[in-house]
């Protein structure tokens, strides 16, 4: 069984040990030195997750980019930091389908995330190191935050418990808006409690298990519970929760950092943004929902949990990568069972690859329009690339060499004008719709002619030998 | 002191830092703009607001009409 972290703590150890964390122990200023850290890991090889131990003028840590990069990704799934990202895809997969795996209910003395709790005079800047991302951003964000919610009309229907990843713009010492957009989860349950013009009990968790993020980022669908998920991608190992203070039907990670909890003012929308956002643009301000905070509590010592978000790619993109691209292959294999893999990592999922092994002329095709019949690839998906069952879509190198050897433009390029578009995604116009391109980079098979066929190159049988003497060597000379 | 994204007037100190006297943060009641004393703010034009322009802003998500209860 593959290791499973308990909390935030327990990875940031795995991280240090392995050289995937670094440490800044002078003290920096907020603004411009923690997101220009946070890029600066981006821009890196090996990208490496970095703990400032000193903010100036406040009281607590702050940890960037835990998630960014594909060694921090790996480990995370508790796989050696060299995995492969096909092999990461294949391990997700396998555990995807251990799907649900019911959390553990930890009574409140047991849960980490109570050793302290703030009612009274309520101050987000005494408990998070809070600063301003990108510069243009409308004021400090909360980039990585697990949100938790219930729907109004069902509240103990835990299948209908919401754990979603949402942008959240401090407004006040405890007053912070909230991106809900209408095709996200939360606005189904706020719409429900809008209507009746009441307010929607919210927590907010800061500081997971690493797989607690990177569910709450992941698209399931509105009836499944992310945290029964997290225990499949944990390999069969439970994760903790415990009830809210202040709502007996919301339950939050037992271990997080802190955690937030109040309610969405009812039919209140506030000015927020602009905010850089996932595309590498800002998006502009909006009049947005207002959360009141009436409650904090927190971990002795928290440590602030945050993410930079850029031009991809950006710590942002491994939690939207191949937790996009495993429930684009499960839609997908299902219907079609000659599709091998799915690579939805680019922008999430505007840009799609898809390896499918063509059963007969101008099969490939049907892969790509079933990608676009599914919800997620309705709006998001805009350029398909389908290549042979022998090509690993992850990587990119072999996707060019189909790109470059297999596509006949006239024939093999296809526009569909006017459909639905990701509104986030600048070139969309009006913000909404897009055109759809597919690209078919398969052989052709009949009957689809195919005058000229070639041998393809074959790798001699000893080379997996001969990569693990190099391999070696390499590793003898690094020491 | 005026908001540097809308120049109201409407500015005030939000919170002060926990650890020192080291810096405060400013908020604008009428866009929500806040910043902190430290920083070097340039608002670009293309982000700046006219605050009677505020409320013709989109609403995200929209309001549903009121049931009754």
């Amino acid at each position: 069984m593959a290791k499973a972290y308990k909390d935030l703590r327990e990875f940031l150890a795995t991280l240090e040990k392995e050289g995937q964390l670094v440490k800044i122990k002078e003290e920096v200023n907020p603004e411009p030195s923690i997101g220009a850290a946070g890029r600066a890991c981006a821009n890196m090889k090996s990208k490496p997750a970095v703990l400032f131990e000193k903010v100036k003028g406040y009281k607590y840590s702050v940890v960037t980019n835990v998630h960014g990069s594909w060694q921090n990704h790996a480990l995370m799934l508790g796989m050696p930091k060299d995995a492969t990202i096909k092999e990461q895809f294949f391990e997700l997969n396998r555990r995807w389908d251990k799907f649900p795996v019911p959390p553990v209910v930890v009574p409140r003395e047991k849960a980490a995330c109570k050793e302290n709790t703030i009612t009274e005079n309520i101050n987000l800047f005494e408990v998070l190191p809070l600063y301003r991302i990108n510069d243009q951003d409308g004021g400090f964000f909360l980039s990585k935050a697990s949100v938790i919610t219930a729907d109004p009309e069902f509240p103990n229907d835990s299948n209908k418990l919401n754990v979603g990843t949402y942008r959240i713009q401090v407004k006040d010492v405890d007053r912070v808006g909230i991106q809900a957009l209408p095709f996200h989860d939360i606005a189904i349950q706020l719409a429900k409690a809008e209507a009746v013009n009441e307010p929607l009990p919210i927590a907010i968790a800061l500081g997971n298990a690493p797989l607690v993020t990177f569910m709450a980022s992941t698209p399931v669908s509105y009836i499944q519970n992310e945290y029964e998920f997290v225990g499949a991608l944990q390999d069969g190992v439970p994760t903790e929760i415990t009830k809210a203070d202040t709502a007996d039907n919301l339950y939050v990670p037992a271990h997080a950092e802190v955690v937030l909890e109040g309610y969405i003012m009812p039919r209140v929308r506030t000015c927020e943004g602009p905010f850089g956002e996932f595309p590498g643009s800002y998006s502009g301000a909006r009049l947005q929902c207002e959360i009141k905070i009436t409650r904090i509590t927190h971990r002795n010592n928290p440590i602030f949990e945050n993410l930079y978000l850029g031009m991809p790619w950006t710590e942002i993109d491994y939690l939207m990568a191949l937790n996009t691209s495993v429930p684009m292959y499960k839609q997908l294999k299902e219907t079609i069972p000659e599709v091998q893999a799915v690579n939805s990592m680019y922008t999430h999922g505007i840009g799609e690859i898809i390896s499918v092994k063509s059963r007969y002329g101008g099969f490939a095709k049907s892969a790509a329009f079933r990608m676009l019949c599914t919800t997620h690839g309705t709006a998001y998906a805009k350029i398909i690339i389908l290549v042979d069952e022998f090509v690993d879509p992850f990587d990119l190198d072999q996707v060019m060499w189909a790109l470059t050897t297999r596509v006949k433009p006239s024939k093999d390029v296809t526009v569909i004008q006017n459909c639905a578009g990701m509104p986030l995604d600048p070139s969309s116009n009006p913000a909404g719709m897009h055109d759809k391109l597919i690209i078919d980079a398969t052989t052709p098979v009949a009957p689809e002619p195919n005058p000229r066929s070639v041998e393809l190159l074959k790798p001699s049988p000893e080379t997996p030998k001969w990569e693990e003497i190099i391999k070696n060597l390499m590793a003898a000379s690094a020491k | 002191m005026k908001c540097p994204r809308c120049d109201s007037d409407t500015v005030r100190v939000m919170t002060k830092s926990p650890v020192g006297d080291v810096w405060e943060v400013y908020v604008c009641d009428t866009c929500c703009y806040s910043w902190r004393s430290t920083e070097d703010i340039n608002v670009h034009d293309v982000f700046k607001l006219k605050p009677e322009d505020i409320c013709k802003l989109q609403h995200i998500p929209p309001i549903p009409p009121l049931k009754s209860k």
